[in-house]
Parts: C-alpha cells; structure tokens; sequence
C-alpha cells in the first residue's frame, strides 16, 4: 500500500492559496496582517506577481467615492447593468469598502496615483456614473508579491495544482504537479482558497490567463456553482490582428455603409452589451458584412483611452510600455489603411461561476474562492459576465473578495481541526492527473481546445441563444468531452496543456446547460426566443456535480430582502 | 507561430523572461543560465519577456496572420 509520502512532495500550510495574482497577493496580505503567526502558502502554475492580469490590464480599480453615494450606485447598477439578480447586501458591500481598499493597496507598497490633497487622481469611464477608477501601474503585482514575502508568506512557482484533497465535503488542501518536471505535490491545508482565474477559452491573447483550472476543481469536488450563463463576455477586435478595438461597439457600420449600433447606443455606456453584438449578428445573417468600425468616429479610441493613458493623469511607464509595444506590434499588421477596419466579436468568456457567501466561503467547508474565479458566482454583479459591465471592477473584485476571502480564511482555520489527507484518494487524483502522460499516442490538448473554441465563438451558440442551438452547442460539447480520456500529453507543458482543456469542457457544458435554464433576456443574458425579461422568475440558476452528473437547479433570488425591486 | 528572438550575447542570464512568461514558454538552462524558448507555439504575445529584459537582449515577433481564430457567426 503506497503511503502519502511515497507519492509526492508533501506540504503543510494553514492557508493555501491558489493563484498568485492581485486576488490572491490580497488574500495573502490581509491574512498575515490578521494573524502574523498563520501559515500562507501561495501556488502558481507561472510565476505569483508576474500572474493573472492585473500586471497586463488597464491598471483602472473602479471604486465607489463618498460624494458618489452608495445608494446611487446600488440604484444605478440594479437598474442599469445586473437587472436585479445581484446580491444587493454584496453589491452596497463593494460600494462601502471599494474606497477603502485604494488605502489599502497603498499601505501594501501599491502606488495609486493622488492629487495634492491626498485624494486619488481617477476618471469616469462617460460622464454621469456613479463610480470612478483610480489608476496604478502594471508594478502592482510585483508590488505586493514584494511584501507579502517580508510578512513570510511562502510561495512555490511552476506548480498546477488539478485537484482538491478532501475529508469528506471538507477540502483540506491540494494535488498538482511541476510543470517543469513533472514532480507530484500534496499540499495539505486548513483552508484553500482558488485564486486562478475565471475561464476563457485561451481565445483573448495577450493578456487573459484563465483557464479555469480552480473553477473545474470546485465542480469535481461538488462546490456548487452560480450564474455560470453569464460565461460570454466579448471584445470586439480587429480581424488583421486578433487585437482589442476599443470603442468599436459605438461605431459599427455595415457593408451599405449604415451605422448599425447608432439606435441601440445613442450615448455612450458604462460598457461594451451584448446586444450590439446581436445587431451584427442580424446583419451578418442579413448578407451585411462585413461590419467595419469607424475608426474616424471612435470616441472612445481617439478621447476616452489617451485621457486614461495621458501623462496628465499619471505617468506609468510599465503600463504605458505595455500597451505601446503590443497595440503598436499589432497596429504595424493591419493590412487596409484608412478608418474603416473590419472587426469582429472575439469571444472572450470570463466565466466565473464559484459560489461564494459575503465571505468568499463556497458550499464546501474549508474552500473559499476570490477574484475572477467567483465574480458571477459571488453574484453581486448581477446579470453579466466578468467584468460586470462596470470597468474598472476586475481589479476591484480582486482586493474586495481577496480581503474578505483572506481574513474569513484565516478565521476558519483557528477554529477548524488539522487537516487529514486520506492516501486512497490522493492516489487516485495522481492517477488521473498523470494518465495523459502515460499514453504513447492520443489526442493531443490543441486538437481539443480548438473543437471547444469552435463551439463556444459563434456568436449564435453563446451571444443571440435558442434553444435548438443551445442543444447542438451542448451535444459537440458532450462529444468532446467523450474524447477527454484520449488526451496525451507528451511533457509536463503538454500535461498541463490538457487538464487545461477538461476545464475547458466543464465550463462550456455548464455554461449550455445554464443557459437554456434561463428562458428569458436578461441583461448580457439574451435569447432569440425568449426576449423579454421575466420578473416573475426572478432566479439563480445552480449548478452542481452529483457523482458525475451535471445537475441544474434554480433558488429565488430573496428580492423581498432587497431595497431595489422590480 | 511567435518567433522569440534573444541575443545570448548581450543575455545576462538574469532569469526575468522565465519568470514573467504566464503561459510557461522559457525553460531555463542551469548549467550556463541562459533562457530556452522551449514552447513558442504557447507564446501569446504579451510581451512581457521583451519588455521586462533589463538588457533589452529578446524580441518577440507576432505571427497574427498564423493564428487560428474559429468562426463567429
């Protein structure tokens, strides 16, 4: 009988934090500055601090001002962006200590940029909402991975944590691997918290990192999941280069040279929506294409962006390098002049349906999960995919959920017992998560991850949704999935490579399975045969493995709790 | 596929680009501390490693037109 020693590298913490992105560097911090003594390991398939997207994004933290009003914004969000499916109790919690959390970074050798007295530089996205971002550089990460080493928090790069260990519901750590060398690593914990990311696809280059790797080890081990529809978010981008046309939502033109978003978008808002992304289906469908956007016209390229980026607000050198190099790398391959560049909707994801309480605490005891792995299923954003409509918030879920995930945390584990890992399970996870390497032959990872992108990018299976679609994107998903136990991985890369695609199939059968639940247009959630919104079915829709079956429920949203109704 | 370009001439062995890369691309040569551009395939152009090298000895050249993007309609 193999012991547990005998299968890996063994690891004791208090804390395991899975992901060493901006959520989990905040859950690190926040948790050794409640408990100095409490053990913090934090695991990365990369490198922690040069992770996630914080250190390749915008570096706009949105938060909620005091001369704003917390009650505006609750108002203008449940009206305007998550159409009463939010958790509103959650949603004032995010406007009350959005604030508070730019001092926070701060204190955590983060700079947030501040006018001379002492209060932060930020601007709106368009004039008149009810929210503003500050700015910081894309040093965040590095930042913090800085002192959360001096606080003693540990870390351990390269490693792909796969699967959960638990004692009974309980999760009491971690099983993964090098992707380096292959080495097996247990990591028993008194709580874990996943921290690696929403799911997309590996379709947004460039920047997205998720894969959903935390978000399918919850499923396995029965962590219900919430508002894993909302999975399909979208950038528009150039065709030339895959790249992120910003603002081209505001400015489509069709082939006859007729602005098609100008009735649906008049003004410009809070951000991108899926229905602009309907009327190009409409007029693709219509024989219309292509559909280009007017670069001439493009407000938000030519005024919004180089006012976020100008010097005048903040001089980044890291972000302003970034964005510099790979827009300009991507701008040298557009192969038509002029302003008019065809675009497409890229397909995004950003699907992060774990269920979490006020507390970032999943349905599983001793598991908790922050930033882009339970934005949606945290469900104070209501009805749209990560990043909720509201920019800005990526990074502000991130500290809001990594402060709350961290410190909740650190209080289960003074109260909780050691944790036990039991041998006989540990060595079946290892099993299954080396079989594609001990295969000579198989399917390799791309061959599936491409059929997967291939289901989950037209806009008629994940955008404009009908039943009969809904079906067929299931069934292909459900015949990839068949294909799973084939996968071979010819290295450790590779081995990674495919328990990436098995995430990506959980994902997009729960995102399918959830949407044809949801028999209603509901605000980023739209069907072509069920348009209206309905609310008299004012519901979650859950998602739950039962000893292999994906199960489908749905839980009234307690709207008579709420301030805002219908 | 991305072509990733370094000058092992100006390298200084730093290990920054194996550290920056989020999708695993470098391995790292312990004998004589030079990167290796083991998985260009998995290059997504970030270009972290070029822009973070203090020696400015890498050079990241996108292939757009290579990559694949499924239908969308």
């Amino acid at each position: 009988m193999a012991t547990l020693e005998s299968l890996g590298k063994i690891f004791s913490t208090d804390i395991l934090i899975i992901g060493g992105g901006i959520a989990g560097l905040s859950a690190a911090i926040i948790a050794k500055e409640t408990s100095p003594d409490v053990d913090v390991l934090v695991i990365d398939k990369a490198t922690s601090g040069w992770a996630g997207k914080a250190n390749k994004g915008g570096g706009n933290i949105s938060y909620v001002d005091p001369e704003d009003g917390v009650d505006e914004f609750v108002k203008y969000h449940v009206h305007n962006l998550g159409f009463f499916l939010e958790d509103q109790e959650l949603l004032r919690a995010y406007g009350e200590e959005s604030r508070g959390n730019l001092d926070r970074l701060e204190s955590w050798g983060v700079h947030i940029f501040r006018h001379e007295d002492g209060s932060p530089k930020y601007i709106r996205w368009t004039e008149g909402l009810p929210w503003r971002m500050a700015v910081m550089d894309q040093d965040v990460t590095l930042n913090m991975l800085r002192y959360a080493k001096k606080q003693g928090t540990r870390f351990i790069d390269k490693v792909a944590i796969v699967d959960l260990l638990q004692d009974g519901d309980r999760v009491v750590g971690g099983i993964g691997f090098s992707v380096i060398d292959g080495t097996c690593y247990i990591i028993k914990a008194n709580a874990t918290i996943l921290a690696n990311g929403g799911q997309n696809y590996l379709l947004m280059r460039r920047w997205n990192s998720g894969r959903g790797d935390g978000i399918a080890a919850a499923y396995r081990a029965g962590a219900q999941m919430r508002n894993a529809e909302f999975g399909n978010f979208i950038n528009w981008i150039f065709v030339d280069s895959r790249d992120v046309c910003q603002g081209a939502e505001d400015v489509l033109y069709n082939a006859k040279g007729e602005h098609i978003t100008k009735a649906i978008r008049p003004v410009i808002e809070a951000d991108l929506h899926s229905k602009e992304v309907v009327a190009w289906w409409k007029e693709m469908k219509a024989g219309n294409g292509p559909i280009c956007a007017n670069m001439a016209e493009n407000r938000i390229l030519n005024e919004i962006v180089p006012a976020f980026h100008s010097d005048a607000l903040a001089v980044r050198p890291i972000a302003t390098a970034f964005w510099g190099r790979t827009i300009g790398k991507a701008m040298a391959a557009a192969t038509k002049p002029g302003p008019m560049q065809e675009v497409i909707p890229g397909f995004i994801g950003e699907q992060a349906p774990v269920r979490v309480d006020h507390r970032m605490a999943t349905t599983l005891p001793g598991l908790f999960a922050i930033g882009d792995t339970s934005y949606t299923g945290s469900a104070w954003a209501g009805a749209v995919p990560m990043p909720g409509r509201m920019r800005g918030t990526g990074l502000g879920n991130a500290v809001f959920s990594g402060v709350r995930g961290g410190q909740a945390a650190v209080k289960y584990v003074s109260g909780a017992n050691p944790a036990e890992v039991n041998t006989d399970q540990a060595e079946v996870l290892k099993e299954s998560m080396f079989a594609p390497q001990k295969r000579r032959s198989g399917i390799q990872p791309p061959e599936l991850v491409r059929a997967i992108q291939d289901v989950m990018s037209p806009v008629g299976n994940s955008i404009y949704m009908r039943q009969n679609r809904l079906e067929e994107a299931l069934s292909k998903v459900l015949e990839i999935k068949a294909k799973l136990p084939e996968l071979w991985a010819k290295d450790w890369q590779y081995l990674s490579a495919c328990n990436e695609v098995k995430s990506m199939a959980t994902s997009a059968e729960m995102f399918f399975r959830a949407s044809m639940e949801r028999k209603e247009s509901r605000g980023w959630h739209i069907r072509e045969d069920y348009p209206g919104m309905d609310n008299n079915w004012l519901k979650w829709i859950i998602v739950q493995n039962k000893k292999g079956e994906m199960l489908i429920s749905t839980e009234d949203v307690p709207i008579e709790r709420y301030p805002i109704k219908p | 596929m991305n072509t990733i370009k370094i000058d092992m001439d100006v390298c200084s062995g730093c290990k920054t680009c194996y550290d920056a890369c989020f999708v695993n691309v470098f391995r790292w040569n312990g004998e004589d501390d030079t990167p290796i551009v083991a998985y260009p395939e998995d290059c997504v152009e970030c270009n972290k490693c070029e822009l973070s090298c203090p020696v400015d000895a890498i050079e990241v050249i996108p292939d757009f037109k290579g990559i694949y993007w499924p239908p969308v309609v």
